[in-house]
C-alpha cells in the first residue's frame, strides 16, 4: 500500500450562506491519479482550491503526511486553475520562470525540469514565443510546465482538458499516465466520467458538496450494482438531495427594494403582485 | 533568512509587474510620456494661443453706437481711430442712462458691440455703456471705448488744471515713489518662484499620483483577478502580504518615475520656455528638497495601497474603474481646498487632515518654511494614514473571495 501524501479532514467550506462543500474526508496516496468528478458546481473547484491552500476550511482540515497544514507547504503541490492563469505580455519560459522563482527554485534547475516536459508536450519551440497569440491546448500545455516545473509531490488539475481540440487532451492525458507511471500524484477534477475513468486510478464522485462515492472505476460499478460508470454516476447522484443553502439570512429592507428593482421581469411572469 | 527570502519573493513580483508594464507602449505612453511632454507642450503651445487670439481680437472693427445729443467733437475723432464703426443715434432718455431701455436685442444678435450713452450736466459729462460680457466682440468694443473715453478725460482734466494755472503732474499725483518699485521687494525671485509654484505643483502632484496609480492599481487586482491569473497566483508559496507589497512597489515604481518626469518636463518649461518674469525656477534648500520628498512618498504609500485595496475588492475591470475614477474626487476638492488656505498664521490641526496635511506641507516647504510642529504633526498623521491604507489593502488582499467564489 502506497503512502498517504495528503489528507482532508471532515473539510466544511461555506461562503457566506452558501456551503460549498460538507463534511468532506478523503485521502490522497503517493503515485494515485485521483480523479474528482462532478457536474458543474459541485464543488470540485472549491475542494481543489482547499487542496492548494488558496481557500482555508470553514471548519475541518487538510494536512499534509508530515502534519503540515496545506497554506504551509503550498512548494509541495503544483496547480494548474481552469483559466490556466498566464500573462499574455510574457513567453511561456518567463511564465513558467516566475512562479519557479516564487517557488524559491533557481532559474537553471527550473529551465532542465521545463524542457524535459517540453519536448514532451511537443511544446520546447514555443516557450520563447509570449502567450497571447497561444491557443487554449497550448495554453494549457504552458500551465503543465511552469507547474512541473519545481518537481511537486502532488500535481492539482482543475479541468485540464475543458476546451481543448481532440489532439491537445489526447497529449494532456498522456503526460498525466506518464506522470503516474513515474510515481507521481495528480488530483485531476472533471466533469466527464469517461475521462476520468481513462485517467484515473481512482475516482471521487462530488455532488452537492459531498463526496458521494471514493474507489476504483471496477469497485464504483460493485458499489452501484451498474453496467458502466454513467449509470454508477447517475444512480450516485439522483438520491439524497441536499439543500446547499444554510441559514439564509433575511434582506434588509433597502437590499431587498434594490433586489427587486434590479431584476428584470420575466416575459409573461405574474406581475400582479 | 526567512526576511531575504520574502524580499525576494516582493521582488519578484514586482520585477514581473514593471516588465509587463513596460511591454505595452500605451501604457507607457499614457502614463510616462505625456507627463513629461505635457508641461513644455502647455507652455509652447498655451502663449502661441494666447498671441494668436489677441491678434485676431485686434483685427477686429468692432460697431459701437454712441447715442448723444451733444457728442463732444474730440472725443469722436478718437474714437474713430480706435478700429471702432461709430453709428450716431439721438438720445432719447432723460436720466438712469444703464438702463438697457430696448437695446438688449440689437446686443444679444450682435448687430452692434456696445451702446455709450453720454449728456452734458453742467460742468460734467454723464456716460454709461451698455455691452454684453458674454461675447468677446462686445467685450472688445467695451475695452477699446473704455479707453479712448479714459485718455480723453485725462486730457480734459489736464487741460482744465492748467486754465485754472496748476501743474497737472503736481496736482494729479501728489504722492510720487521714488525708484524702481521691483527693487523693494526682498523676497529673491525664487523665492517668488517658490510661492507662485507653491499653489499648483502640489495640485499636480496630488492629483497626478493618484491619476497616475489607476490603471496599475487595477491591471494588477482587478485585472489579475479578470484574466484569471490571480487564482495560480494564489496558489504559490508566498504569502498575501508579500504579493501586495510586490504589487505596491511596483505600482509605487511606475506613479514616481511618472511624477518625477512630471516635474522635470514642469521645471525644464519653467526655466527654457517660460515667458514670464515671475516663474523662475525656485530657490529651495536641501532640508526643503528631502521634506518634500518624504511628504511625496508617504502620499504615494498612502494612495496606491488604498487604490489597491479599493481595485481588489471590485470584481472586474469595469467596476474597479467605476469606483477609482470618481475616487480622484477625495484627493481633487482638498487640493483645490488647500490653495486658498493662507500659510500665515495656519493652526497645525490643518496639518492632520488626510491628503491637506501633505498638500499644505509641500506648499510650506515649496516657500522654503519650516515650523517643526507642523512638520512633526503632518509626518506622524501621513505615517499613522499611510499604515491604516496599507493595512486596509493587506485585509482586502486576504478575503478569500478575491479569486471566485462558488465552483
Amino acid at each position: 500500500m502506497s503512502a498517504e501524501l495528503l489528507r482532508v479532514e471532515h473539510v466544511t467550506k461555506s461562503f457566506g450562506h452558501i456551503e460549498a462543500l460538507n463534511d468532506v474526508s478523503l485521502s490522497i496516496n503517493e503515485g494515485e491519479i485521483v480523479g474528482l468528478v462532478g457536474s458543474n458546481g459541485a464543488g470540485k473547484t472549491t475542494l481543489l482550491r482547499l487542496l492548494a491552500g488558496v481557500y482555508k476550511p470553514s471548519s475541518g482540515a487538510v494536512v499534509l503526511s508530515d502534519g503540515s497544514k496545506v497554506e504551509d507547504a503550498r512548494h509541495r503541490l503544483g496547480v494548474v486553475p481552469e483559466s490556466t492563469g498566464l500573462y499574455s505580455r510574457l513567453t511561456a519560459w518567463e511564465n513558467i520562470r516566475y512562479h519557479s522563482r516564487l517557488y524559491g527554485i533557481s532559474d537553471k534547475e527550473a529551465w532542465a525540469r521545463t524542457l524535459f516536459f517540453a519536448r514532451r508536450l511537443d511544446m520546447e519551440e514555443s516557450l520563447s514565443r509570449h502567450t497571447k497569440g497561444f491557443s487554449r491546448g497550448m495554453r494549457q500545455k504552458t500551465a503543465l510546465l511552469r507547474a512541473l516545473a519545481h518537481a511537486p509531490d502532488i500535481l492539482l488539475l482543475d479541468e485540464p482538458t475543458a476546451g481543448l481540440d481532440v489532439t491537445s487532451a489526447r497529449t494532456v492525458r498522456s503526460l498525466v499516465h506518464q506522470l503516474g507511471d513515474t510515481g507521481g500524484t495528480v488530483v485531476y477534477s472533471t466533469h466527464q466520467l469517461a475521462e476520468a475513468e481513462a485517467v484515473c486510478s481512482r475516482i471521487i464522485i462530488i455532488h452537492n458538496g459531498e463526496v458521494r462515492a471514493d474507489g476504483t472505476p471496477a469497485s464504483l460499478l460493485e458499489q452501484t450494482s451498474t453496467a458502466n460508470l454513467e449509470e454508477a454516476y447517475v444512480s450516485l447522484t439522483t438520491d439524497k438531495a441536499r439543500t446547499r443553502t444554510t441559514s439564509e439570512k433575511p434582506l434588509s429592507k433597502i437590499a431587498g427594494w434594490w433586489q427587486k428593482l434590479s431584476t428584470p421581469k420575466t416575459p409573461g411572469g405574474d406581475e400582479s403582485e | 533568512m526567512k526576511v531575504s527570502s520574502s524580499f525576494r519573493r516582493i521582488t519578484t513580483i514586482s520585477k514581473k509587474e514593471l516588465v509587463e508594464f513596460a511591454r505595452d507602449w500605451r501604457t507607457i505612453f499614457a502614463l510616462l510620456i505625456i507627463p513629461l511632454l505635457m508641461f513644455p507642450l502647455l507652455f509652447i503651445i498655451f502663449p502661441l494661443l494666447l498671441a494668436s487670439e489677441a491678434a485676431e481680437l485686434d483685427a477686429i472693427k468692432v460697431r459701437v453706437v454712441v447715442q448723444s445729443n451733444d457728442f463732444p467733437v474730440g472725443l469722436a475723432e478718437e474714437l474713430n481711430g480706435s478700429s471702432i464703426d461709430i453709428i450716431y443715434e439721438p438720445l432719447t432718455l432723460e436720466n438712469n442712462l444703464s438702463f438697457p431701455s430696448g437695446e438688449e436685442e440689437r446686443l444679444r444678435n450682435a448687430s452692434i458691440d456696445a451702446v455709450l450713452r453720454m449728456k452734458e450736466n453742467g460742468s460734467v459729462w454723464d456716460y454709461a455703456l451698455l455691452y454684453m460680457s458674454t461675447s468677446e466682440r462686445s467685450q472688445e468694443a467695451r475695452t477699446r471705448t473704455l479707453t479712448v473715453l479714459f485718455e480723453w478725460e485725462e486730457n480734459e482734466t489736464e487741460r482744465r488744471l492748467v486754465d485754472a494755472g496748476l501743474e497737472p503732474d503736481e496736482t494729479l499725483h501728489p504722492l510720487n515713489w521714488d525708484g524702481p518699485i521691483s527693487n523693494s521687494d526682498v523676497a529673491t525671485s525664487g523665492e517668488q518662484a517658490g510661492m507662485v509654484l507653491s499653489l499648483f505643483i502640489p495640485l499636480v502632484l496630488s492629483v497626478w499620483t493618484f491619476s497616475s496609480a489607476i490603471q496599475p492599481s487595477i491591471d494588477m487586482t482587478a485585472g489579475e483577478r479578470e484574466r484569471g491569473t490571480l487564482e495560480a497566483l494564489l496558489g504559490l508559496p508566498c504569502s498575501r502580504n508579500e504579493l501586495l507589497f510586490g504589487k505596491w512597489l511596483a505600482v509605487a515604481t511606475i506613479t514616481g518615475i511618472g511624477v518625477l518626469l512630471q516635474l522635470i518636463g514642469l521645471l525644464f518649461a519653467i526655466g527654457y520656455l517660460a515667458t514670464s518674469d515671475f516663474l523662475t525656477i525656485p530657490t529651495l534648500s536641501m532640508v526643503s528638497i528631502v521634506f518634500i520628498g518624504i511628504a511625496v512618498l508617504l502620499f504615494a504609500i498612502m494612495v496606491v495601497a488604498f487604490e489597491l485595496a479599493l481595485a481588489m475588492r471590485a470584481h472586474s475591470v469595469k467596476e474597479a474603474g467605476s469606483i477609482l475614477g470618481p475616487a480622484l474626487l477625495l484627493i481633487l476638492f482638498p487640493a483645490l481646498f488647500t490653495q486658498v488656505i493662507n500659510l500665515d498664521g495656519i493652526e497645525t490641526f490643518w496639518f492632520s487632515i488626510p491628503v491637506v496635511n501633505v498638500l499644505l506641507a509641500l506648499r510650506e516647504l515649496l516657500m522654503d518654511r519650516f515650523v517643526i510642529e507642523h512638520i512633526i504633526t503632518w509626518i506622524l498623521s501621513s505615517g499613522i494614514y499611510a499604515i491604516a491604507a496599507a493595512l486596509y489593502a493587506a485585509r482586502q488582499f486576504k478575503r478569500e473571495d478575491i479569486v471566485t467564489s462558488l465552483s
